[in-house]
């Protein structure tokens, strides 16, 4: 491609208007197939070689065929999305190469849509209609390594406005009125963070991109540069030209291949045509962008241990000041900048503060994509409006929980966020009343948890995280983290003590207080709010010996309810340890000295008849009984 | 177990003698510790050891002030520093005074053996591990390494990328790769080794045929990965950051593939798989390496699997 002007980007837009639009081009039908790493790990290109197996085989000629980002529906993997002209959009899910083959033969050569494989339309479907995407606006929509698409849907425009007609100040302005706050976790305002990097002086200045997405359970990032890879570089060149750099770095996770050679595509074309590098688009304007390889520390999404690490060092954090507005990498002044941040600048130029204001509440404005996971029947990215309450992604766009299980509670922002119950669940998702719940909004994973998880695990579970994250700098964090993962080890494993809660309360208020980032000032969060919304778990495994969720193995005992028990058999076949007996259609019974807690029979049980007990308890059920997890429960009997 | 060196752990942090304690004595180590450079300095001089870690910010008698009195008075003891600031200018100084090595602060359990093993062969007069891979490296292999070297030596921040190409080359990082790096891009093997002790990334053994990553991400912890680890574990025979005895696989614990959605996910080389149970994980070992669950026919191993639950 050769270099091209602004009058190129019109003309590239109007092109693909006619060509790819489905009657003008010719074609009849477009098949786009989604192939994120969700879908390829599902089978995405299997169902892809048999679409062009099948196109081939029938020599059908109408039909475009094309592969995309993400569909959003990650849990539903692989999606195909179906446009036919005067016909409506259906997307087939849950594909294989065989569905493919049927599809191929009944809708395309027949004319019959096989509505048992698609979704409902999208109308339908809280799971979309409640999303609003200016994020996701392009992504599954159009082909991340085509830059051609990418300007057909208005790529490179902002950039091409912010160059050519706005001064660093106008876009500065513009982005501060937006109200748009860094996605990243801490909701730092965009605009500001760029005004203070535009009034320092000097001749090189970083404009950098945070694309290492730590936080375990989150994948919103990886999703958009695998998607709209285009939407990120353009986001950094507008914000070059605010803060007045000319070189950049995306710093990307070794661990997401598929976004790394994107990336690395999109930016070698976008240098060919002249939208990267020297004199963009004839305005003059220098920006040299590379990508930075990751390897695997968590503590490097902390902006002064990611400049460190681009340097070549240890990803150690620094005191602050000074800012990296004032020294960051290299000791020049640098701004660092979230994925999802930067893909929505764009827009922000393009339509203006108020239109992205329209969305979202005064403080928190705009959209914020979520990456939904955990035991939820929608699992995928999701886009929605700030300040909407919770239950609505959960309960409505999350489909609410999966199989039989009972809401429990949601994690927010991973290892330095919390976990949000039940009665909070109206809270509306805007940094502030996320943060006054004790967890925080962060970088968007939202981890929905059922009552077969169990809180001290879960908090456990956080802390190894951070333990072993701990860069190791601070004490405080370094050993800190180490000592209530011992304690809470103790708790699991049916040493805890009475004062435990109490000590785990006040070394991670000393840990928050004393720790010098982000890593160690939020590393206690999980206990804290699981001990604040838990405490009668807490108490339960320390007093009674009793995991009501069953996860603990030395603190759980599992038991048949001889009155639910139809002796059909199940748990009796799935059991590794054959340690269930019991004659067909009479109750059965676990051989306690046999029982290795595996939870194999409370899966397989239709009728729940298996309950589970303290360790050692050998009383009656009904003294007892009460569901797995429920809350408030620390009234009832002892083991 | 007396029969082994004779180790001393000294550091004012209870915790570091612990660990550091549990992980060298499950290696037959003989090992003490000292909470401080005084009653370090008592107990070396009763008892007398092979080796000594020592931290080196240390209230009332610091690091440097016992190293000094070691050599003085006990120079034919090792010793290696234990640093949480691995700066310049304190490991130059400690160097000087003729330390072995040293560990950055937090180390993992691998690279403290590492360096114990290391330290006690350099005790010994024996040949030293890296001296023996240095010989043993192919010619091409070496060349491969200088190529990168060259082509990032230029640019500033080149350690990282130079070190992940040289992973790629070699397959793992030992210290005859790290010196040679670091004599390349003129950094001091130290640096490059606390860069390598840093990063997940990064390991200093060498993986097998088949690397296997678990993932442990939240979501797939919510959704039951710990019972896939644990199969995969049994059936191995192995713990994560190992490999094989047959060199056959390797197995990883990775924080998170952000693939959430197919949780709980494991990704075998470069395919991913999606939603596994126990069962599942060992039918797809089985893929690469049938012979090692139960020979026999695929049937065979369903049964066997489904047994064993």
């Amino acid at each position: 491609m050769s270099r091209l002007t602004t009058d190129d980007l019109l003309k590239i837009k109007q092109k693909y208007k006619e060509e790819f639009t489905l009657r003008e081009g010719g074609y009849r039908t477009k098949v786009t197939v989604h192939m994120g790493t969700c879908g390829i790990a599902a089978g995405a290109r299997e169902v892809m070689d048999a679409l062009m197996d099948e196109i081939a085989k029938n020599s059908i000629q109408n039909i475009l065929v094309a592969s995309s980002g993400c569909a959003g529906l990650c849990g539903r993997e692989p999606i195909a999305t179906v446009e036919e002209t005067g016909g409506e959009t259906i997307k087939y899910c849950d594909l294989n190469a065989e569905k493919m083959r049927k599809i191929v033969t009944e809708h395309f050569i027949e004319g019959k849509p096989l509505l048992d494989y698609a979704l409902p339309p999208w109308s339908d479907m809280p799971f979309f209609n409640l999303q609003e995407l200016r994020v996701l606006r392009n992504i599954g929509l159009m082909d991340p390594e085509n830059i051609e698409e990418y300007i057909a849907r208005d790529g490179y425009q902002a950039a091409a406005k912010a160059l050519i007609h706005m001064t660093p100040e106008e876009i500065i302005n513009v982005v501060k009125s937006s109200g748009l706050r860094g996605r990243g976790g801490a909701g730092f305002p965009t605009g500001l963070k760029w005004e203070f990097a535009s009034k320092v002086q000097s001749d090189v200045k970083f404009m950098l991109c945070n694309g290492d997405e730590g936080d375990p359970g989150a994948f919103m990032d990886r999703s958009v540069m695998e998607a709209d890879p285009h939407s990120v570089i353009e986001g950094m060149i507008i914000g070059a030209k605010a803060i007045g750099s000319h070189n950049g770095y995306i710093y990307v996770r070794a661990e997401y291949p598929l976004a790394v050679k994107r990336l690395q595509m999109a930016i070698d074309k976008a240098v060919e045509a002249g939208l990267l590098g020297e004199n963009i688009l004839g305005t003059g304007f220098d920006f040299g962008l590379e990508i930075y390889l990751g390897a695997g520390a968590f503590v490097c999404g902390e902006e002064t241990a990611l400049m460190r690490s681009i340097e070549g060092k240890r990803g150690m954090p620094r005191p602050r000041p000074p800012f990296p507005a004032h020294k960051g990498l290299w000791d020049k002044p640098s701004v660092l900048n979230n994925v999802e941040t930067l893909a929505q600048i764009s827009p922000v130029i393009l339509k203006g503060a108020d239109w992205y204001r329209s969305l979202g509440t005064e403080k928190s404005s705009g959209t914020k994509v979520f990456a939904l996971t955990g035991t939820i029947k929608n699992v995928g990215l999701v886009e929605v409006p700030m300040g909407i309450p919770l239950r609505t992604i959960i309960h409505d766009v999350g489909g609410g929980i999966k199989k039989r299980g009972k809401f429990k509670a949601v994690q927010l922002g991973g290892p330095s966020g919390g976990c949000v119950p039940e009665h909070l669940l109206d809270t509306p998702v805007t940094y502030e009343d996320i943060v006054a719940t004790g967890a925080i909004v962060g970088s968007g994973g939202m981890v929905v948890m059922d009552d077969n998880t169990c809180m001290v695990g879960m908090a456990k579970f956080f802390l190894e995280f951070t333990a072993d994250e701990s860069c190791g700098k601070c004490p405080p964090c370094r050993v800190g983290t180490r000592i209530l993962l011992d304690i809470l080890t103790d708790i699991a494993e049916g040493r805890g003590k009475e004062e435990d809660v109490v000590t785990l309360e006040d070394l991670s208020r000393d840990i928050i207080a004393t720790s010098l980032c982000g890593l160690g000032q939020t590393a206690p969060n999980p206990v804290l709010t699981t001990i604040k919304y838990f405490r009668d778990e807490y108490e339960s495994h320390i007093k009674h010996g009793w995991c009501k969720a069953g996860v603990c193995r030395d603190l759980c005992s599992f038991r048949i309810d001889e009155k639910l028990c139809t002796g059909c058999g199940a748990c009796l076949r799935g059991c590794p340890s054959k340690a269930i007996v019991g004659e067909k259609k009479q109750p059965h019974k676990i051989i306690q000295e046999l029982c290795v807690h595996c939870r194999s029979c409370y899966e397989a049980c239709k009728f729940r008849s298996i309950k589970i007990m303290p360790a050692g308890y050998e009383g009656d059920l009904s003294e007892l009984a009460e569901p797995a997890g429920a809350e408030s429960s620390t009234k009832k009997g002892e083991a | 177990m007396a029969a082994g060196p004779k180790i001393l752990i000294v550091d004012d942090e209870i915790v570091v003698i612990k660990s550091a304690r549990r992980v060298l004595e499950g290696e037959g180590y003989n090992v003490e510790g000292a909470l401080g450079g005084r009653e370090a300095l008592l107990k070396i001089e009763q008892n007398g050891y092979n080796l000594v870690f020592t931290d080196l910010k240390m209230p009332e008698v610091d690091g440097i002030t016992l190293i000094r009195w070691i050599r003085k008075n006990r120079p034919s003891t090792g010793i290696v520093i234990i640093t949480g600031y691995p700066s310049q200018d304190t490991i130059k100084e400690a160097l000087g005074l003729g330390i072995i090595d040293y560990v950055p602060k937090p180390f993992t359990p691998a690279v403290l053996l590492d360096v114990t093993r290391r330290a006690v062969q350099w005790l010994e007069g024996e040949k030293s591990e890296e001296a023996k891979v240095d010989e043993e490296f192919p010619p091409a292999m070496a060349a491969e390494l200088d190529r990168a070297v060259h082509e990032y030596r230029d640019k500033p921040g080149a350690l990282i990328p130079v070190l992940q190409r040289a992973q790629e080359i070699v397959g793992f990082l030992p210290p005859a790769v790290q010196k040679r790096i670091g004599r390349g891009l003129n950094i001091p093997p130290a640096e490059v080794h606390s860069v390598v002790s840093f990063y997940s990334f990064f390991t200093m053994k060498p993986r097998g045929d088949h690397n296997i990553r678990v993932c442990l991400g939240t979501a797939c912890y919510v959704r039951g990965i710990e019972g896939v680890l644990g199969k995969i574990k049994d059936a191995l025979h192995i713990d994560i950051g190992d490999t094989t005895g047959d060199k056959k696989f390797s197995l990883e614990g990775v924080r998170c593939l952000g693939a959430c959605g197919l949780a709980p996910v494991m990704v075998v080389d470069q395919e991913t798989f999606g939603s596994m149970t126990p069962k599942k994980a060992l039918k797809i070992l089985g893929r690469y390496a049938p012979a090692f669950v139960e020979p026999g026919p695929p049937e065979e191993i369903e049964e066997t699997v489904e047994k064993e639950g």
